[in-house]
């Protein structure tokens, strides 16, 4: 009994130094990615190529999608946000609960998870195939850094189309809320401005971009993370290959998560 | 990018993402990123300058100060209306030193006009909904409010009426339960009331229930049967009277005679009395003779007193001059 019970706290304790070694990983990985984002050797020619391509291949086609969807999904909440505010005589605070609800909350956090889904996940399998290959050792043989040269264009491109999903989503809501309350009519326009005024303060604007910034990192990193650091040999992922990617996701989707409570205890506490 | 973009995933012989790609190369590729890259940019960018022109950033503002013991409710940011539109909002708030707060609000200067020196300023807070800073201007030809103005805040709090109104409701509700209690006065009342409509449905009705019991109530009724017999005879009593009173032989016939009598003395007495009349003013003249008479005695009793005074002298003359005279002179020895 108390030999069954030491051993269930060894292989807790194990556990846990291993999940504490891949967050100390991932942050290392995130301090070296973002100290190559920053230096401009990483935009040499053959680096600028890449990320370039990165950026290029397949952004429009997101950008379309998710503004087509997130304007769809938008023009519902707004809707039922209207109405439900009308019924209840509030209507003066509907534009404000609409502001709050889709631009500072659900849209950041949709277009994070949408670029996990569609790009940084996929391209985390494909950096671990990679590794699995061995293309990333043959790159160290060539004295290539296969952090600089496969890992940091998918993490800028990551970041780069959170923050433009996240844009592009926010101003299409911003104009949706204002043609759905007011119609189409410049004259409510100052009377909208001053209650996106409202809405944006300075602690909520910097909430707002630190709470994207956040996201934009943590579903660009994580992913490449696991797919550069992931120890083949541990229990669970060693099944196959869909449980190590889904043990990517539901840690990135663990970050997110703690990263939108953080944001709403900043905003409302 | 959910389908592989890594030419080392599609060819394995292209190792790396930095090969060359057969459908976007070279400037192309530089263009397409860069735009990319501006649209973000613009985006952000923006996004950012259109949340400072909506926090007021960019407007030429002037400073006025509201004075209140109270800010609960009030944050910066919150908007100063005028009939309804905004024209300034809360930039700032902190403790006077004399424990106030003050609010430091922006007023666009082209809304300033409608703040006059004469306006007031008031705190409203509703009972949904946020707390709002509203001005009046009264005269519009007043002076404008000047640059740093310090007004007091009128505060209006509906929800400050609202633990009086409670404590109002609860003492309502106390007496209401005391009121309606099974041993209370309304519910004695309602029982009396229930009786007294019982004795009602009663064989002697709501005279019984008045009198007490069904004895007096006979009695009262025994009453107003004598007193109605006593009424009809009163009723024969009345024809009689008016019969000897009014009737042929009646006293009236007998008072209209002795009435037209006194009619005809009194003229008796009337030509009686004109007679005195006339004798009286014939006294009268009497009278006025008499004293002419007595002022015409006056005159003659002054001339007798001089007569004899005269007669008086004469006698003392005489009396002097004659031989026989008194010898009325003292002589001292």
């Amino acid at each position: 009994m108390t030999g069954t019970l030491l051993n269930s706290l060894k292989r807790l304790n194990r556990q846990a130094l291993a999940g504490f070694a891949h967050a100390w990983q991932t942050i290392a990985l995130a301090a070296i990615i973002l100290s190559l984002a920053i230096s401009p050797a990483s935009y040499r020619a053959d680096n600028r190529v890449a990320i370039e391509r990165q950026l290029v291949t397949g952004t429009p086609q997101n950008v379309l999608w998710f503004t087509v969807l997130c304007a769809l999904i938008s023009l519902v909440l707004i809707r039922i946000v209207v109405v439900t505010a009308v019924s209840y005589g509030l209507s003066r605070y509907a534009l404000e609960m609409v502001v709050r609800v889709l631009v500072l909350e659900l849209i950041p956090l949709t277009a994070a998870v949408f670029v996990a889904l569609r790009c940084t996940l996929p391209d985390g399998v494909e950096l671990a195939e990679l590794r699995a290959r061995g293309d990333l050792a043959e790159l160290t043989r060539q004295g290539i850094d296969p952090v600089r040269r496969e890992a940091l264009p998918r993490v800028v491109a990551g970041m780069f189309l959170v923050w433009l999903l996240a844009s592009v989503s926010c101003i299409i809501s911003l104009l949706l809320s204002y043609f759905t309350l007011y119609g189409f009519t410049p004259w409510a326009f100052p009377g909208y401005t001053r209650v996106v005024g409202q809405v944006f303060s300075p602690a909520v604007s910097l909430i707002l971009l630190l709470k994207t910034l956040f996201f934009s990192i943590a579903v660009s990193l994580i992913p490449m993370a696991s797919a550069l650091y992931d120890n083949v040999s541990a229990p669970l992922h060693a099944r196959s290959k869909a449980a190590r990617e889904l043990a990517s996701m539901v840690r990135l989707f663990s970050v997110i998560l703690l990263i939108e409570i953080v944001s709403l205890v900043g905003n409302y506490y | 990018m959910s389908e592989p973009v890594s030419p080392a995933a599609v060819n394995p012989d292209a190792q790396t993402s930095g090969a060359a790609d057969p459908v976007i190369a070279g400037r192309q590729l530089h263009l397409r990123a860069a735009l990319l890259l501006l649209l973000m940019v613009a985006l952000v960018a923006g996004a950012g300058v259109y949340v400072m022109y909506a926090r007021g950033a960019f407007e030429v503002t002037q400073r006025l100060v509201l004075v209140t013991d109270d800010s609960e409710g009030v944050v910066v940011g919150s908007d100063l209306t005028f009939a309804g539109f905004p024209i300034g909002r809360v930039g700032r708030i902190e403790l006077s030193p004399e424990g106030n707060a003050r609010l430091l609000v922006d007023v666009a200067s082209k809304d300033a006009h409608w703040l006059r020196t004469t306006s007031i300023f008031t705190l409203e807070r509703s009972i949904v909904g946020g707390t709002r800073l509203r001005a009046f201007s009264g005269v519009l030809t007043d002076p404008p409010l000047p640059d740093g103005a310090s007004r007091t805040l009128l505060v209006g709090d509906a929800t400050a009426e609202l633990p009086r109104l409670i404590t109002t409701a609860k003492e309502l509700i106390a007496n209401l339960k005391t009121l309606t209690a099974a041993d209370s006065s309304l519910d004695m009342s309602l029982a009396n009331i229930n009786s007294l409509t019982e004795k009602f449905k009663g064989r002697s009705g709501a005279l019984g229930a008045l009198l007490g019991d069904e004895k007096n109530a006979e009695k009262l009724l025994l009453a107003l049967d004598r007193a109605n017999s006593l009424l009809a005879k009163v009723d024969t009593l009345a024809a009689n009277a008016d019969r000897q009173v009014f009737g042929p032989q009646g006293v009236m016939k007998d008072a209209h005679a002795t009435v037209i009598e006194l009619n005809a003395l009194l003229a008796d007495a009337r030509a009686s009395l004109k007679k005195v009349d006339a004798v009286l003013i014939e006294a009268q003249a009497v009278g006025a003779n008499a004293k002419a008479g007595t002022a015409d005695l006056g005159a003659l009793r002054a001339e007798i007193d001089s007569s004899l005074r005269k007669v008086d002298h004469l006698v003392n003359e005489i009396n002097r001059k004659w031989p026989f005279a008194r010898d009325t002179e003292l002589r001292l020895p």
